[in-house]
């Protein structure tokens, strides 16, 4: 499948901001799955873009306005060939355990198995784990096939329930959350539970009317590492494998390491974002129903008051001499 | 046993307290007879009175209360910032002894730079199973975001300060190595300068090979290092600012040096490239000697909640536009756990046999290991592994059953975060205390640049235990210092 894809952000600051250094993770991956034939970066204040590949493989961005501005706004478009993946097998052999065990003591993928920041195992995931009974048994593939399906079934789907970064545990109170909470929670029960090493992909999805997930915002869901299969993506937002439609933009440990920006600023203001993704196919069967209610950039569909986004340099003066004192 | 029979065959008062037991004695032999090198001071301490040697203390403590060399204690409630204590004798070594620790102190930094190199990179040596990986990627200090980057020379340590301890046969053996931001080295320069004000003829007398090039050394180090020509390179000193108990040394060595002290809003980064507030406009930086944290210097990558540091700049690091140094990521090496390999990742990397030796460590995450230090730890010194500073330890001998029980439970709760080691009857110097001579612990801390090639300052900081008895010599927990002299014979 062929994709154009449109990301627009903008930030809206309540006072004049300078000197904000800003990173974009944006650009779809080049993988076995799919090319990133195309892709165009704009931002305003113009900017000279600078670029780094981290050791995900992932594409940054970044820039650095000093002069003082109110809004930033960042246009993202790429275009993404998406190959279909080949057929997963109904299942692995049981063995497959024995297999994982054994790339896990050679240090395999080490940090997509301990627990990240946000993926830490808590007691109410202790709760869950017990009530869909996350353990080794049978194989590994259709068991995680089942998760992926039960986890689906046990959270509500409830945009604006939590923040992009919120620590799973508030997710797993109300049992309502995002695609970034399925995710997390997959992740950290699969790390956990099960010992696989399991990885956040941030991306889009080409969506269809089925999906629970929201349109006209970025998506997210997991890879697992599996024996002879290699990454294996789960969606369990929208109870599904990962195929055709998802676009795979960056990959890591959980969310904070791969937000789609990151910036930090000088000035008090607080900040407003709007984000809005525009997922379009350029050949085949349009769907046009798809194409005509999302589009209109101008439309915020996610907003936030993201201070926990673009961090702000407050200066307080006791909280500095603190951070001057932790120094060795 | 009681030593005062036999030193005081010189029949002097001031040497009635002096102790020698199992600890190796810096001036005395076992009998009691002073060492050939330290003769010259010891007939020099006959000859002046208790008087004249408690007027040249004062004479000291005035020239460093006039000069501003203090630190702080966190710890304690008053804040204050205090004289660090500065004893009047000289801790004398050898040309002979300093050539042994020399060569095995360029022997221990070329490893550990291979081995962060690796590490960041390959990891071959975690892959041959020499150093186990998850010591590696749970250390607190390793740091993801170096992985793949390149350092300028493949130098990831251009400051080091090695702690060094004497063993009771008299060989130097590393405690610690503090390959993260060491400090200390402005009091051994202060040090000096004070003795030869106190001691000047016996000074030029004994032939102490020179530490003042300090400052210029460690400008050619962070010069050579530069992405710039040298010529046209800019240094500056990165400090976490006033509150910071090191902040004397920052200002004192960018004196040194010539260089301007800096804290983390006179810098910003644009274009990729750091930039310094000047009243002339921004000036470009080329190399950044910094005094803070890893996780403070740039709150896009690292700590967001940072006020110290400079949004943006590692991203001019990973570019090769401006030189950090030390290194970021270098405190994986230096984590005590890690340590317990050094050894062999020396035999890894160079195929030679570690000159200077370990001291035995326990690791609080192998449950046998670990068993064996929960039964004794009246007996061992347990010590936090991401810590310095003599903060987070226990030293078993001298401790209460309550801090055992603390340790206890520490130690349970947090494995990977503790190791134990022997306590170790470190080696003893004179001091001069209370208008008497006494004998106290001492360590010694060296200096070693890397910038080029390696250089060692002839010498270090000598920090005290002036607690009779006390094993800890760290300024924070009551410790002191002396003046270090290495002879040219």
């Amino acid at each position: 499948m062929h994709y154009s894809v449109r990301h627009t952000t903008r930030f809206q600051y309540t006072a004049p901001i300078s000197e904000s250094v800003t990173e974009v993770r944006m650009q779809p991956r080049s993988t076995e799955y799919q090319q990133c034939s195309l892709f165009r970066l704009q931002v305003r204040p113009q900017a000279r873009l600078f670029v780094y590949t981290d050791a995900q493989q992932n594409t940054v961005h970044h820039f650095t306005q000093p002069g003082v501005h109110q809004q930033l706004v960042i246009v993202a478009e790429s275009e993404v060939l998406v190959y279909p993946r080949p057929l997963l097998p109904e299942r692995l052999p049981n063995d497959a355990w024995v297999q994982i065990d054994d790339s896990n003591a050679a240090g395999a993928h080490y940090e997509m198995l301990i627990p990240s920041e946000v993926t830490a195992p808590t007691d109410r995931l202790a709760q869950l784990a017990k009530e869909l009974n996350v353990a080794r048994r049978g194989d590994p593939l259709s068991l995680l096939i089942e998760l992926n399906h039960m986890l689906h079934r046990a959270i509500a789907y409830d945009a604006g329930s939590t923040r992009v970064d919120s620590p799973i545990d508030e997710a797993l109170h109300h049992r309502r959350g995002v695609c970034q909470d399925y995710t997390h929670i997959m992740l950290a029960l699969v790390r956990y539970y099960l010992h696989i090493p399991c990885r956040y992909v941030s991306g889009y999805l080409f969506h269809s009317r089925t999906d629970t997930s929201a349109d006209g915002a970025s998506h997210a869901w997991l890879d697992v590492w599996l024996p002879t299969l290699g990454w294996v993506g789960f969606d369990p937002t929208n109870d599904m494998l990962v195929g055709e439609r998802h676009i795979e933009v960056a990959v890591g440990r959980d969310y904070t390491d791969v937000p789609p920006t990151r910036g930090i600023y000088k000035g008090n203001a607080g900040s407003e974002l709007a984000v809005h993704v525009r997922v379009r196919m350029l050949q085949g069967a349009v769907n046009e129903d798809d194409a005509d209610a999302t589009d209109g950039d101008q439309t915020p569909v996610y907003r936030s008051t993201a201070q926990q986004l673009h961090a702000r340099y407050a200066e307080t003066l006791a909280a500095i001499q603190m951070q001057q004192q932790q120094q060795q | 046993m009681n030593a005062v029979g036999r030193v005081t065959a010189t029949d002097d008062v001031r040497f009635a307290a002096y102790e020698l037991d199992d600890a190796y004695d810096e001036m005395f032999t076992p009998e009691g007879v002073p060492r050939p090198h330290y003769s010259s001071l010891f007939d020099r301490l006959l000859d002046l009175s208790p008087a004249e040697l408690e007027m040249r203390q004062q004479t000291a403590d005035l020239s460093f209360l006039h000069q501003g060399v203090t630190f702080t204690v966190y710890s304690d409630a008053r804040g204050t910032e205090r004289i660090f204590p500065y004893d009047l004798l000289p801790r004398i070594i050898t040309a002979g002894e300093w050539e042994t620790v020399e060569r095995g102190l360029i022997q221990r930094i070329t490893a550990l730079n291979l081995f962060l190199h690796d590490i960041y990179h390959k990891g071959q040596i975690l892959a041959d199973r020499v150093v186990p990986f998850d010591l590696v990627y749970s250390s607190k200090h390793y740091r993801r975001e170096m992985c793949g980057l390149d350092t300028p020379h493949g130098v990831y340590v251009a400051v080091t300060g090695t702690d060094l301890i004497r063993l009771t046969d008299g060989r130097f053996a590393v405690l610690e190595d503090n390959l993260r931001v060491p400090s200390g080295a402005s009091y051994m320069l202060a040090n000096r300068q004070v003795m030869k004000r106190i001691f000047p003829g016996l000074f030029s007398l004994y032939g102490v090979r020179p530490l003042e090039f300090y400052g210029q050394a460690l400008q050619n180090t962070l010069a050579a290092l530069s992405p710039a020509s040298p010529d046209e390179t800019t240094i500056v000193l990165l400090s976490p600012g006033v509150y910071n108990s090191a902040y004397f040394e920052h200002t004192f060595l960018a004196r040194q040096m010539g260089i301007p002290l800096v804290e983390g809003r006179d810098l910003a980064v644009h274009d990729n490239t750091v930039y310094m507030r000047t009243t002339a406009g921004l000036r470009r930086v080329d190399v950044i000697y910094r005094r803070i944290d890893d996780d403070f210097i740039d709150p896009l990558i690292f700590r967001k909640d940072s006020m110290l540091g400079v949004a943006g700049l590692f991203n001019a690091y990973r570019a090769g536009n401006v030189t950090l140094a030390n290194a970021v990521g270098t405190g994986v090496a230096d984590d005590k756990a890690v340590y317990a390999y050094v050894p062999a990742i020396i035999r890894y990397y160079l195929g030679e046999e570690p000159i200077l030796p370990n001291i035995e460590t326990y690791q609080c995450a192998d449950p046998k290991e670990r068993g064996y230090v929960l039964a004794n730890l009246d007996k061992l010194v347990v010590k936090a592994v991401g810590e310095s500073g003599g903060y987070g330890m226990l030293v078993g001998p001298h401790s209460t059953v309550e801090e055992r029980e603390t340790f206890r439970s520490l130690i349970e709760a947090n494995p990977r975060n503790y190791i134990a080691q022997p306590t170790i009857n470190l080696s003893r110097a004179p001091c001069f205390l209370d208008g008497r001579v006494e004998a106290r612990h001492v360590d010694l801390r060296p200096y070693i640049l890397y910038g080029k090639r390696v250089t060692i300052l002839p010498g270090g900081l000598t920090r005290v235990a002036l607690r009779r008895g006390s094993l800890v010599v760290n300024s924070s927990q009551g410790g002191g210092s002396k003046d270090t002299w290495v002879l040219n014979w």
